[in-house]
């Protein structure tokens, strides 16, 4: 009869499918699907030597004295690969860098920001032999070790592949929308998180008076209008109390600014110092 | 400027330290208007480099021997005899950064050099990552310190100071405060009164950095010269002057180096290895005058 031997087989088949569940099919990996989507070849260029995967540790032993910029924004790992021309061509390396999330990635993007605007992933800067690009959680710079024409081509189609490669896309952080659009210069905007990003590019001294850190988000803008210049801060802290706290040490140590609940604005560098005034008042009212 | 001989004695106690103080005159402004200035050379050739970018080895080290003689006010024989003893043990602190090495035909104009004044060719090496584990570095009685002068993200200029932090196990534990506290790495054991010479490579020096790898071939140019003292602050802060200059005529505004390389001024101020001050620093300029850019 057929239940005879179905009831064995159906038992098997269910054994079986429990099994299955209960041992959990490998994690997939994103930076390997990101690896193998990399083609082996792009415009010319061949990928040589193997791919080399860094992590926090051995970042270092791979970029001299750039590598707290990566972990700045929770760098996880960085892939990278050498790509070669022909005898008289220059290598061209991409390394592309897995970040904590794709709003650190657009950090990441935002701190250099000089070059002109590429159509690559979801935004990218071309300078001299050098072109950087964000996209999802990722962050990819290809540089060419040398210049030529083919060289300069290759960089853009290296630069695509890569962006390609990678499948998902992240959001620009909210944080940034906040700003306030009259005056501001679009290309000084940078999203951070610590203290040491925000002094290379407006340097506050040592100490912390706005106590960023890894888990606060802060975004920076540079203003020219009629009344002056300024740099803008808007600072999210994860409570009131921090913000709170933030407010009084930064006031202590001469800065403009004004707090709404766990928010924070504060205008940097002045010139002159009135302008602060005016620049607060338009992000977070015109205040007590 | 000073006439003032530095002795052999001197020697001992020179380029680190508090010591350094004595000689070339750091720390606070009263001992800065009472001390002899530090004196520093600066050469240029406008023929050092080929066409390739390369630097031609003899007209480095001509460059070399002259900047070493007119630092010490003798004939570079001479000079070199008052730096190091033949019994010394000499470890040349380089520096290997892919893009812009310390040129080798540099390092080996040091080593022979050293070799002619006297010192074993057994106890002589050029090292960078590996200070720490080289025999020769390990039993080091004097170093002799040279890199090429190059923006940087964290201590904004790497720097003659900035190149002893190989000898550091963890070279991130130096980064706070951008770098602030290198001069410390001077004043370690293994490191203290060491250092006879800086020689700040200034051929094709590099004003500005972007990317990962922080090197553009649009940022470094031609300056083809070299900066030589004793004294690592005045060599560095004279450096940085030239950086500074070069930024302005390049990016046509006034952009500062970013992070602010303090960690020069600090290393004369709170270390006292020197004078940042270039009120406070002999410049002697040799060769190639034009776009000096200070």
């Amino acid at each position: 009869m057929a239940t005879s031997w179905a009831a064995p087989v159906v038992g098997t088949m269910l054994a079986g499918i429990l099994m299955a569940c209960a041992a959990e099919p490998p994690p997939i990996d994103e930076l390997d699907l990101v690896a193998a989507a990399l083609p082996p070849e792009i415009a010319g260029w061949r990928a040589s030597g193997g791919d080399q995967i860094y992590d926090t540790e051995t970042i270092f032993q791979y970029i001299d004295g750039h590598a707290e910029v990566y972990l700045a924004y929770g760098m996880k790992r960085c892939l990278a690969r050498r790509y070669s021309g022909s005898e008289s061509e220059p290598d061209i390396v991409l390394d592309l860098f897995e970040l904590a999330s794709a709003a650190d990635a657009y950090g990441v993007f935002t701190h250099d920001r000089d070059g002109d605007e590429v159509d690559v992933g979801q935004g990218a800067l071309l300078r001299t032999g050098w072109l950087s690009f964000w996209k999802g959680r990722w962050f990819g710079s290809v540089y060419s070790e040398g210049e030529s024409e083919p060289a300069y081509d290759a960089v853009i189609a290296i630069s695509r592949a890569a962006a390609e490669a990678i499948t998902d896309e992240g959001e620009v952080p909210a944080l940034v929308s906040e700003l306030p659009v009259d005056g501001l210069d679009l290309r000084s905007v940078r999203f951070l998180h610590t203290q040491e990003i925000l002094n290379s590019v407006v340097y506050l001294g040592f100490e912390n008076v706005l106590r960023l850190g890894p888990e606060i988000d802060a975004v920076l803008g540079r203003y020219d209008r009629e009344d002056g210049n300024a740099w803008l801060l808007l600072v999210n802290y994860p409570d009131t109390e921090t913000a709170s706290w933030a407010e009084g040490s930064a006031a202590e140590a001469g800065l403009a600014v004004r707090r709404d609940g766990v928010r924070l604005a504060a205008a940097l560098a002045p010139e002159p110092a009135s302008v602060a005034d005016s620049l607060l008042a338009d992000v977070m009212g015109e205040g007590l | 400027m000073t006439k003032r001989k530095i002795s052999r004695r001197d020697f001992v106690a020179v380029g680190a330290g508090a010591a350094a103080a004595g000689l070339v005159g750091a720390g606070s402004t009263s001992a800065a208007e009472t001390t002899p200035k530090s004196r520093v050379v600066m050469i240029r050739r406008k023929d050092v480099l080929g066409s390739t970018g390369q630097a031609d080895p003899e007209i480095l080290h001509e460059m070399l021997n002259e900047a070493v003689a007119a630092l010490f006010e003798e004939d570079s024989v001479a000079a070199w005899r008052r730096m190091v003893f033949p019994s010394d043990v000499v470890g040349i602190k380089s520096n290997v950064w892919r893009y812009l090495p310390t040129p080798p035909a540099l390092e080996e104009a040091i080593r022979s050099e050293l070799l002619r004044a006297g010192v074993k060719p057994e106890n002589v090496a050029v090292d960078d990552r590996g200070v720490r584990t080289n025999p020769v570095f390990k039993r080091a009685t004097a170093i002799i310190n040279t890199r090429p002068l190059r923006t940087h993200d964290w201590s904004g200029l790497g720097t003659s100071i900035k190149n002893l932090i190989m000898f550091v196990p963890r070279p991130q534990d130096y980064h706070g405060d951008a770098c602030a506290p290198l001069g410390a790495i001077w004043h370690l054991p293994q490191l203290e009164g060491k250092v006879r010479l800086n020689v700040l490579v200034m051929l094709t020096p590099q004003f500005h950095s972007t990317g990962p790898h922080s090197f553009s071939r649009e940022h470094v140019w031609p300056y083809g010269g070299l900066i030589v003292g004793v004294d690592p602050v005045a060599v560095d802060a004279t450096g940085a002057r030239i950086i500074e200059a070069k930024r302005k005529l390049f990016f046509g505004d006034d952009r500062p180096i970013s992070p602010p390389p303090h960690h020069i001024e600090i290393a004369g101020d709170r270390y006292g290895l020197g004078v940042s001050n270039p009120d406070r620093i002999d410049l002697v300029r040799l060769g190639w005058k034009e776009e000096a850019l200070i």
